[in-house]
Order: structure tokens, then C-alpha cells, then sequence
């Protein structure tokens, strides 16, 4: 019974100290009531010693003395912090939560399994870090990565790129348009027109970056971002195109997924391919994210067609070269899982925080 | 485009099981993507891509199937008997302008009852999306979804002087179209008129009061061939979109619109019960003329990367109708008039590769020069930016480059960007009208979105392009923006905070040596904010408390602290050089100046070190308070360290050099010392 109120009263103290923090005026009053001469706990627990009868006493003075050399000396360690804590306090350094947990915990044997005292640390948005992972990869395999303006010229964003006006393709990218003729791009792919304009091949590089197009749904975002990749040179084939394409994915995603191209449309390639990877969420059983046809539509690619190479002044009977593009923020959400393409631009910092 | 199973599988030789037939179509390039059960049949929403009108019909489709298949086409049968009233002699046809009509087929059935069409037309039509209508009309839908030829039926009686003229609409022309829009017409679209006035808008739809009705005993069957641009351009003009427009636009069949014109008014005899007159009427100013190709198949094995033996070339070709002759290696091919798409080498290249597959390619990787790849250097830096900013703690995101343009008329001209707003002809919304010149509106959206769901402390950043008007053209600049919101703290030490994240990242991007100086209305308070200006006086950066005026418009606290910086001025830092390690031990000494609040710290440590001996190795602020007296003076410490590098000072010494410093500071500042 005895013993049980000295137990009690090392709790109260002990979350007294620790509400007291290292406030040195807060830590006297907790001095004051515990270890005070004149009417401090201790004393009142001291005076019961002599009602105890004597079998009891050895037990109960041997914890009070334990009890009353911890209170002493957690009260020294939590007044020198609280001293150190004014001092430091015009120099802009603040200890305060470093002396609590000295003084509330630092005495006995340490809970090893308390939480580590978080360290601020800030995270990348989704979106560039799936960037960034990908112009590592081709950064590695030697290609440059590039950028270029958001707001394009027609010439650039369509007609370069084989998309004469009226030409039914633009009706899949709609366009926002601005004053003089300019536009926001649709596509990373105008800054392939700059490049091959400005340097000779061979040419290898990628450009990310944000593109614009004008829809909004579920799955259409108006602002939203784009890898795309370019190699020209002489005697460059389909067969290239394929085996980059794979070494990229496995990369990418993992040396297990298949990588399967299907034929498909782009006015800037010829021939194109649509590129679907092996679902890497159900092994190819079908699933909600696959639509349960065991592949993912991953990126859009083809050879270079001539046109383009004529339109910025690449020779076209001596070079080949192919091209492929993808969607970032796609890439993003499936890799983590994030349902709602719109969520990435809410300016959310819960968000982030997922990916410190 | 919805497909019919049954009638895709009635042109194929054989039978054919379906799940085979999708996954070689999807494997050759149109793309399988639902299939559910219609009525009698499978519908099948294959995606046909934009260059492909050939493949928009079920016979075209069937084309492909056959050949990705390995299987026959088979041809095409009906029975067209005619009567022996001449057609040409009921009704006449001019083309005004060949080169936005090439061909205008018309034939007349006479003495027709319109009814509904058959049980089996109307299902297929029903499984591809299209409602019956009456046998007629559903006659020319079916001829559409068959052969890919857009046709319409005029009722003969109601075509004024049994005459058709394809012209240019006159301005102020009007046509009430078949859904009851009346459409106003100007002088860059092609019209079919007849003795009087319009009758339909050519190559989208028929005009209202020519249509078939219930009375109607004579048709006047239509089946053009019309300018894929010019349909365009007035379909989009008009605000329309129709099957046989989506058609036109992207090129029909010059030679189909014969065969599709017997065919429908085979059709429209057998199930109406008239009599087709004999003959076509035919205007074919602009014949079609074949496009011959040459190609050999050893540029194409080395195109594709795959050998693919001169008999596979041959029969893919042949069954695609390009009529491939094979001399030696070269192979010539008469490209089919349906094949609009096609009329380079890789186009031909690409026929062949889509059908013997990708899958039949071999990977292999390019050899190319082993350069290291680089990264452009001003994506580096703006990298380096964002890294410095995640390194202090905080967290990226990302808000969206339109704003609404009354913000930016806001805040816009207090922003980093010099020029006038860019404002986007065809904004989504109207909140979403102008490029944003500055990243702070939306960071400050952000920080009430963040609130709203229970954020007690910010601290995150965004880095992205503001865009203006400038010099008269569109300019971008790089940006970085913060916004930091603690739950302690008095406005110095909020401030204080945001300076020293700032510091870090200039630190990171070359920049590390700004000015501060107060300003950055009516962006932040006048007594917490701070423009940022490089040692040539330009203005790069801003950074403090916000505005109460900013704080009520965004729903915020004054506490919150924001900044944006232009990182387009960014370069490679300098490298660190080495500085020999001090072998000497240092005389730490503070030094609390009382001044008035006029002079402020940067002055007095500038002061400070210009004065201070070549002992001095560092200047650093300790703290500052203010007088309780009514004066208005500051005490501000700072402490300094005296080092020599090559022995150990004295306490005389720097003591020495300590009160030169106070008496040097004394007679520059006027300062005093407690």
C-alpha cells in the first residue's frame, strides 16, 4: 500500500517535470511542491515513515530515499537545462525539446522503443522523381537531355512534325492558343524539331517537360507532362527502336515485364507503335488497372518519318531515327498507386510528403 | 468505330473464330478494344486509327482481317437490274468547282415505297450505333458501314428542276439541315444546290426539305467524292460532325463512289420495291490516277531490322490490293485509290511490318560513339534549385500555369516578370484565362487548400515556368516559390526562417551574394517584406510576411511567409577552394553596439569587417534587443573571432585590436557601446 504511493507520486512528478519543460520558472513550482522544505511532498511522505510499523519501514524508507535522490537530481538536470535554454534562447537556438526528454526520460533506463525524434526532411513531387528516374536511365545509355519552350509556334508543335493545319490529328490534340500565333504545346515533340534544327546527327537525346492540352476529365488533365526520346543516325532500325524500348522498360519497371509494340498512328512516325508492358500489378491475370486484358498501354514510338526529317533539314536518304514520348504523370500514378491525375496539381503537400 | 461481328465475318472465306480474328486485328493495328454482345451478333469497338478511313467500313476492316488472317476476301456480290428509262435524261448534275468535287455519282430509283427496312438491316445498323430510319435511308447508312461511301437520297420531286450544281455557297445563303438547325452558309463552303437554292451541305448533311419522306417515289441517290480539307474547314465552321464528314475529312474512295452508288440502289430497289433507271449519271472532271511505288525488299529488311523473305512482301501486298509485281529484289506496287495514307517508302515499309508483326523483329540494341550523356545545363541547375529546397525540408508541388486573369491584374504587375500578361484565346475556363506571371497566387491557393484539410505548419515550394508579353513576343521564366507557415514564432523569427531557406538554395544556384532590402508591396507588409536584388541593382527575388490585403483575399493568417525567386539567373556555383585548417586556437570576443533603429545590421556588420584587423576571421550576429528606456536604441551583439594563422594571440593583443574596432565603429556610425 505504502510502496504504491510512492509509485504514484514518482508519476505525478514525472509528468509535472515534463509539463514544465524547460521552463525554469515552471520547474521551481515543481520543485517547490515535491522537494520544498516546508511542505513539499517528500516531507509528507517522510513523517508517514514513523506511523509505518517496523517490518514495513526498512522496505518503505529504502524507496522513499530512491524516490527522493531521483527527484533531486531530475530537478538539478532540469533547472541546468532550463538555464541553458534562456541563454540560448536570444542566440535563436532552441533546446527546448531536447532538455525535456533529458529530463523526463534521460534518468533511468531508456525506452529504446519511443519514436526517434523526426528530422524535417522535404520530398520531390511524384512526377519528377519518375522524371528524374528515367533521364537517369538515359543519361546512362549516352542520350543528352534536352528542354524547350512551353509556349510554341505552330511550325514546332504541328507543321515540323508532319501536322499541316486541318490535318485530322490536331483534332486529338486541342490546342490552347494564344495571342500572335502562338500556342501552349500539345507535345514534348516540337523540342525534337529544335534539336535536329540546330545540331547534326548522330542525335540521342530526351526532353521532358509540361505539355498543355485542352481537356479535363478524370483522365485528362489541361496541364500535364511528357518524356520523349529521339535517335537519328545513320542505319537505324525498327530493331533498334524495339530492343531500346525494352532495355528502357526493364529499367524502368523490371527485367520480368514483357514488352509487347502493336502497330499504331502518329503523323511524325512511320511506321508507329503503341508499346504495352506485361500488367505489373496481376502477372497478366487481369485486373482493375489493366482492365483485365493483362496489358498496360505505356508509350506511344515509330521510326522518324521522312517529313520531319525534311522539314528541319535532315537528310533523310542518308538517316534513320526514332522517336517515342510518354506521360509522365501516368507513369507516376501507376507506379504508386494514385488514382485521380488532377490530385498531382492541388498543390497538396500531404501528397508529397508520401514520397520523402 | 462499333463493328457488327457477323457482317465483318460474311466477307471472309471460311469460318472464322472470333477471338483469333480480334487478336490478329489488334496485332495489325486496329486495336480490338471491347467487345460485348449486339443483337445476333458480337459488337466490336475497333479503334481504327485517323490515317485508316479505309478500315472505317466492315468490308475494309474485313480487308485487313483477311490478310492478318492469311484468308480470303471475298468478293463483293449483288445484282443490280435496271429499267430502261435513261437516268440522264431525269435529272442533270454540274460540278462548279472540280477541285472541291472530284466526282459526283448520282443514279435514280423511281416508283419506290418507303417503309421500315428488314429485320436484319436494322439490326446491324442498330449494333453499329445508328438508328433505322425508314428503308431508304437506312440503305445509304448500310452502303456507308459496308463500303465507307457517305451517300445521301434526295427526294427527286423535291430537287427544284431535277438539277444539281456543287458550288460555293453564296454569303447570307441558309440551309434548314436534316436535324432542324438552320445553318447560315458563306462563300468558302461547297454546297449542292439545286435550280433554286441549297440543298445540302456537301459531304455532311442533307438539307430538311429534300429528304425522303412518306410520299416520296423518286430518289435521287448521291454519292460524291469531295475535298477532304474543304469538309473539313466547314464542318468545323459549322460547329458539325457527322459519320459521313468523319469520313470525308479524312479521304474516301474517288473509285467506290461508283460501286457504292449500284449497290445502294440495288439495295433501295430490292427492299422499297422501285425500279432503278438505267445508267449513272457520272461527272468525273478529276479521274484517279494510280500512284506507282518501288521498293526493294533488301532497304526494307534493313529498315525493319528483320529479313522478311520476298513472298511474305508479296502477300501481304496482295492481299492489301496494291497489285505487287516482284523483279528480282525490287518490287513495284500500284498504290489502291481507298489507301489515302499512303505515299512514301516507309509507308509501304510499315504495311508490310504491321502484318508480319513486331514480335517477328529482333531486338537489337544501336552502337553508337560512347559519348556520356549530358544534361542541358540550365534543367541541371533548376534541378540543383528543387534539390536545395527539399534538402532545407520543405516539399514540392505543383499548381497550375493558368490563373484567373483578375489575379493576375492583381498582383501581377508587383510580380519578378516585367512584361504584360499572357492571355490564352481558348481558356478551359475563365478561372484558368492567363498565364500566370508569378507562382505565388497559386502557392497561396495551395496554402488554404492545405489548411482547409487540417495542416497545421507549411513548408513547401513549387518550381515552374510564369510566362509574359515582352518586347512583343511570349517569354518564360524559371521560378522558384516557397511558402512556410510555423506555429511558433514572432514575424523576425518567421522572417528569419524563410531568409535562411533562401540563403541555402541561392547558395546552391550560384546566386549567394543578394542584397535584401525592404519592400515587395502589396505583396507582404511594409514592415516584413524584402526585394532581392543582385550586385547590379536587378531585382530577383522577394520574400516576407504576406499583406494583410494578400492574407484577406486568400483566407490566410499574416503568419504565413512566401517567397519566389527567379532562378533563370542561376549558374554553376563556383567549386569550394581548399582553406588551410587552422592550426592556431582563436579568441572568441562579443562586441553589443547601442545604436538607433536607423542603421540597420547589414550596415553595421559591413562596417564591422571593413574595419576589423586582418586577425578577424569571422563576424557573426548574436542577438538584438531593444532599450527599455524611451530612447528608441538597439543593443545589437556580434561576435567575433581573432585568429592568427601562425601562432597563438594573446588576450592583450586582441583586446588591443577589440577597442580599435569599438572606436572605429564610434567615429563611423556613431555608435556607442554599453
Amino acid at each position: 500500500m505504502s510502496k504504491a504511493r510512492l509509485d504514484e507520486v514518482r508519476a505525478a512528478f514525472l509528468a509535472d517535470l515534463e509539463e514544465a519543460g524547460s521552463d525554469a520558472a515552471a520547474v521551481e513550482t515543481v520543485r517547490i511542491r515535491y522537494a520544498g522544505k516546508k511542505s513539499g511532498l517528500l516531507n509528507e511522505l517522510l513523517a508517514h515513515l514513523r506511523e509505518l510499523p517496523n517490518e514495513e519501514k526498512r522496505a518503505y524508507g529504502r524507496g522513499l530515499n530512491d524516490l527522493k535522490k531521483e527527484i533531486e537530481g531530475s530537478l538539478a538536470e532540469a533547472k541546468k537545462s532550463a538555464v541553458i535554454e534562456i541563454k540560448e534562447s536570444s542566440g535563436k537556438t532552441s533546446v527546448k525539446g531536447h532538455a525535456r526528454a533529458v529530463a523526463a526520460g534521460g534518468q533511468g533506463r531508456i525506452d529504446v522503443t519511443l519514436p526517434g525524434t523526426p528530422v524535417a526532411q522535404g520530398a520531390q513531387h511524384p512526377v519528377h522523381i519518375v522524371r528524374r528516374r528515367i533521364e537517369e536511365i538515359f543519361l546512362r545509355m549516352g542520350y543528352d537531355v534536352e528542354a524547350g519552350p512551353e509556349v510554341e509556334d505552330d511550325w514546332h508543335n504541328f507543321e515540323a512534325l508532319n501536322i499541316p493545319p486541318d490535318h485530322p490529328a490536331r483534332d486529338d490534340q486541342d490546342t490552347f492558343y494564344l495571342p500572335q500565333g502562338y500556342l501552349l504545346r500539345t507535345h514534348t515533340s516540337p523540342v525534337q524539331a529544335r534539336v535536329m534544327e540546330s545540331r547534326k546527327p548522330p542525335i540521342r537525346i530526351v526532353v521532358p517537360g509540361r505539355v498543355y492540352r485542352r481537356d479535363s476529365d478524370l483522365r485528362h488533365s489541361p496541364m500535364f507532362h511528357q518524356i520523349e526520346g529521339l535517335l537519328v543516325d545513320e542505319g537505324i532500325t525498327v530493331g533498334h527502336l524495339k530492343a531500346t524500348l525494352e532495355t528502357f522498360l526493364h529499367a524502368l519497371f523490371s527485367d520480368d515485364v514483357e514488352v509487347r509494340l502493336r502497330p499504331g498512328y502518329f503523323p511524325f512516325t512511320e511506321p508507329s507503335a503503341e508499346v504495352d508492358i506485361s500488367c505489373i500489378f496481376c502477372d497478366q491475370k487481369g485486373c482493375g488497372v489493366c482492365s483485365g486484358s493483362g496489358w498496360i498501354e505505356i508509350l506511344g514510338s515509330g521510326m522518324v518519318d521522312p517529313r520531319v526529317f525534311e522539314a528541319v533539314g535532315v537528310d533523310s536518304d542518308r538517316y534513320t531515327g526514332f522517336a517515342f514520348g510518354l506521360g509522365l504523370d501516368r507513369i507516376a500514378m501507376l507506379v504508386y498507386g494514385i488514382p485521380d491525375l488532377r490530385q498531382l496539381f492541388a498543390g497538396d503537400q500531404r501528397l508529397t510528403r508520401q514520397f520523402a | 468505330m462499333i463493328f457488327d461481328s457477323d457482317w465483318l465475318t460474311e466477307y471472309l472465306d471460311g469460318a472464322r473464330n472470333l477471338d483469333t480474328l480480334a487478336k490478329r486485328l489488334t496485332d495489325c493495328g486496329c486495336l480490338v478494344e471491347l467487345r460485348e454482345k449486339g443483337d445476333g451478333a458480337e459488337k466490336w469497338d475497333v479503334e481504327v486509327t485517323t490515317n485508316r478511313p479505309d478500315a472505317m467500313n466492315h468490308r475494309g476492316l474485313a480487308r485487313e482481317a483477311a490478310v492478318a488472317v492469311g484468308g480470303q476476301l471475298l468478293p463483293l456480290e449483288f445484282e443490280l437490274s435496271e429499267c430502261d428509262e435513261d437516268a440522264t435524261e431525269l435529272a442533270t448534275v454540274e460540278i462548279a468547282d472540280p477541285a472541291l468535287c472530284p466526282r459526283y455519282v448520282a443514279r435514280v430509283i423511281r416508283g419506290v415505297t418507303v417503309g421500315p427496312s428488314p429485320g436484319w438491316m436494322q439490326r446491324r445498323l442498330l449494333n453499329c450505333g445508328v438508328r433505322p430510319i425508314n428503308a431508304v435511308v437506312d440503305a445509304t447508312n448500310y452502303v456507308l458501314f459496308e463500303l465507307g461511301q457517305p451517300l445521301h437520297a434526295f427526294d427527286l420531286d423535291l430537287v427544284r428542276g431535277r438539277q444539281i450544281v456543287v458550288r460555293p455557297a453564296q454569303a447570307g445563303e441558309k440551309l434548314t439541315t436534316l436535324d432542324g438547325e438552320e445553318r447560315q452558309l458563306d462563300s468558302s463552303m461547297l454546297m449542292i444546290a439545286d435550280g433554286e437554292g441549297v440543298v445540302a451541305l456537301a459531304g455532311i448533311m442533307g438539307g430538311a426539305d429534300s429528304e425522303i419522306n412518306d410520299n416520296t417515289t423518286d430518289v435521287l441517290l448521291e454519292s460524291a467524292h469531295f475535298d477532304a480539307l474543304s469538309v473539313r474547314r466547314t464542318a468545323r465552321r459549322l460547329g458539325m460532325h457527322t459519320e459521313a464528314s468523319h469520313r470525308f475529312e479524312r479521304g474516301t474512295d474517288p473509285e467506290m463512289a461508283a460501286t457504292a452508288c449500284d449497290r445502294a440502289a440495288a439495295l433501295i430497289a430490292e427492299l422499297g420495291g422501285g425500279r432503278v433507271c438505267r445508267g449513272r449519271i457520272d461527272v468525273y472532271p478529276q479521274r484517279w490516277e494510280p500512284q506507282h511505288m518501288e521498293f526493294s525488299v533488301a532497304a526494307l529488311s534493313a529498315f525493319a531490322g528483320l529479313e522478311v523473305p520476298p513472298p511474305r512482301v508479296m502477300e501481304i501486298l496482295d492481299g492489301l490490293e496494291f497489285f505487287p509485281e516482284l523483279e528480282g529484289d525490287q518490287v513495284r506496287v500500284s498504290v489502291p485509290p481507298h489507301r489515302v495514307d499512303i505515299d512514301r517508302l516507309p509507308d509501304l515499309y510499315e504495311e508490310v511490318i504491321r502484318h508480319v508483326g513486331y514480335d517477328a523483329v529482333p531486338s537489337q540494341l544501336p552502337v553508337l560513339p560512347t559519348t556520356p550523356g549530358h544534361r542541358n545545363p540550365n534543367w541541371e541547375l533548376i534541378d540543383r534549385a528543387r534539390d536545395a529546397a527539399v534538402a532545407v525540408g520543405l516539399n514540392e508541388v505543383m499548381t497550375w500555369s493558368f490563373i484567373e486573369p483578375e489575379t493576375d491584374e492583381l498582383v501581377g504587375s508587383q510580380s519578378l516578370c516585367p512584361g504584360e500578361p499572357l492571355a490564352l484565346d481558348n481558356p478551359l475556363a475563365t478561372t484558368q484565362g492567363v498565364m500566370r506571371r508569378s507562382l505565388l497566387p497559386g502557392l497561396l491557393s495551395a496554402a488554404r487548400t492545405n489548411l482547409n484539410q487540417g495542416e497545421r505548419t507549411l513548408g513547401f515550394f513549387e518550381q515552374g515556368r510564369v510566362f509574359d508579353l515582352e518586347d512583343g513576343g511570349p517569354r518564360e521564366h524559371e521560378r522558384l516559390g516557397i511558402v512556410l507557415l510555423d506555429e511558433s514564432g514572432d514575424a523576425e523569427t518567421r522572417f528569419l526562417r524563410l531568409k535562411g531557406v533562401i540563403e541555402c538554395v541561392c547558395g546552391k544556384v550560384g546566386l549567394p551574394d543578394l542584397e535584401w532590402k525592404r519592400g515587395g508591396e502589396p505583396w507582404f507588409s511594409e514592415n516584413a517584406g524584402a526585394n532581392l536584388a543582385t550586385a547590379d541593382g536587378k531585382t530577383v527575388g522577394m520574400a516576407g510576411l504576406v499583406s494583410k490585403d494578400v492574407a484577406a483575399r486568400w483566407d490566410l493568417g499574416t503568419d504565413v511567409a512566401i517567397a519566389e525567386l527567379d532562378i533563370d539567373i542561376a549558374s554553376e556555383p563556383a567549386l569550394p577552394r581548399y582553406e588551410a585548417l587552422a592550426r592556431f586556437p582563436s579568441v572568441v570576443m562579443d562586441m553589443t553596439v547601442e545604436h538607433d533603429g536607423g542603421l540597420n545590421y547589414a550596415e553595421l556588420e559591413s562596417a564591422t569587417r571593413d574595419l576589423a584587423g586582418e586577425w578577424v576571421e569571422d563576424v557573426s550576429y548574436v542577438t538584438r534587443f531593444p532599450l527599455p528606456d524611451e530612447s528608441g536604441n538597439v543593443r545589437t551583439t556580434q561576435r567575433l573571432v581573432y585568429r592568427h594563422p601562425d601562432r597563438s594571440l594573446t588576450q592583450e593583443e586582441v583586446n588591443t585590436e577589440h577597442s580599435n574596432l569599438r572606436e572605429g565603429l564610434a567615429e563611423r556610425l556613431g555608435v556607442t557601446f554599453a
